[in-house]
């Protein structure tokens, strides 16, 4: 399974690859925001996403929308892990077709919980 | 109206008064008593004359608190020097970190192999199950895992004692924070003087005012998350939201 981690900063980056590589996905790959991570997704075979809410460029949100807008990417799930905390910030993150929500700081477990969840709904 | 007015009516009024009345100006008396009678005029420049003193003060104040001019030019700057200084440390001291468990994981891993490795026999050799060829295959696995382990756990403790040193950013960030958290009081105090000094009440707009912190919606992390009804506070919450919405 090839992942996409998206966030602008490289230290949750590593965190992230970390505890995804302990959880199996060993196919990993990074960009620093929406608007790096768009192209990678369109030229690459990617079967997941994790992003992060607030970066410089394209942020999260957006990416997420650029991807159910796209019919070729549409299908691939997306987890947000991100800092923003407002209710209104969560219910937009679901209306838009997001797959799980995590917010900062989290934990290990809670990464696999949401990420059984996901893979489990998608069967 | 220069002249100072230690009465109700000066002497020059009184004389101009008569001469006036004797000359027949009846226009021109009934003036003067207006004047004698209507203190609002004195009273008004004497007023005007304060506030004029008050302002000039206040301007030369203002000019005078150079403070102000080094704050923006000097003290301001080097705060955004300072954050970003625990910026870069607290990324290195985070990379540090990473760069010593990502080293650890895989000693744990072989450690944790070669003990599954030899488990099976060892299993065996309690249940006094174990034949003399596996005995001599045990023995071999045990002394790989002694080396190992042996070789490795002195390799742990340095790296962990590197953990241990990253750490130290924590001391320094803190004290390049408090040094820039007493400049934001002082700038929030020169402020304050200044909408004072330029009548702008503050009390009426602080009950309004809410602070802005980031562009539409994003904000990053909320740092008062109890004494807010519009954010969530952790995990459980965001979960229940979601399932609230039928996730």
């Amino acid at each position: 399974m090839k992942v996409l981690v998206v966030d602008d900063f490289s230290t949750m980056r590593r965190i992230v690859k970390n505890l995804l590589r302990d959880l199996g996905f060993t196919n990993i790959q990074e960009a620093d925001d929406g608007s790096t991570a768009l192209p990678m997704l369109q030229g690459g075979d990617f079967d997941f996403v994790v992003t992060d809410w607030n970066m410089p460029g394209m942020q999260g949100i957006d990416l997420l929308k650029a991807i159910r807008a796209d019919a070729s990417l549409s299908h691939i799930p997306v987890l947000l892990i991100t800092a923003e905390a407002k209710k209104e910030q969560i219910v937009m993150a679901a209306q838009a077709g997001v797959n799980g929500y995590i917010v900062k700081p989290f934990t290990a477990a809670t990464l696999k919980t949401k990420l059984d969840k996901i893979f489990e709904r998608l069967g | 109206m220069s002249i100072a007015m230690t009465g109700r009516i000066s002497l020059q009024q009184a004389k101009s008064l008569v001469d006036f009345l004797e000359s027949g100006q009846q226009e021109e008396a009934d003036a003067i008593i207006n004047e004698i009678q209507n203190p609002i005029n004195s009273e008004l420049f004497a007023e005007i004359g304060k506030l004029t003193r008050q302002l000039h003060d206040s301007l030369t104040n203002f000019q005078v608190d150079s403070r102000l001019n080094d704050l923006a030019t000097a003290d301001i700057p080097d705060a955004k020097e300072r954050l970003n200084f625990v910026i870069a440390r607290t990324e290195e001291a985070a990379n540090k970190t990473m760069d010593a468990v990502e080293a650890i994981f895989p000693v744990v891993d072989t450690i944790s192999e070669q003990v599954e490795a030899v488990k099976p026999s060892w299993a065996k050799l309690m249940d006094n199950d174990l034949n003399l060829t596996e005995f001599k295959s045990l023995c071999i696995g045990i002394d790989a895992l002694l080396k190992t382990t042996g070789k490795e756990t002195s390799h742990i403790h340095t790296l962990m004692t590197d953990v241990l040193m990253a750490q130290d950013f924590q001391d320094l960030t803190g004290q390049v924070i408090r040094k820039v958290i007493d400049l934001v009081i002082e700038v929030e105090d020169s402020l304050i003087n200044m909408l004072t000094a330029f009548g702008l009440s503050t009390e009426k707009m602080q009950e309004k005012a809410m602070p802005k912190v980031g562009d539409n919606l994003v904000e990053g992390p909320v740092v008062n998350a109890e004494e807010r009804d519009d954010v969530v506070e952790d995990q459980d919450d965001v979960d229940d939201l979601l399932s609230s919405l039928g996730f």
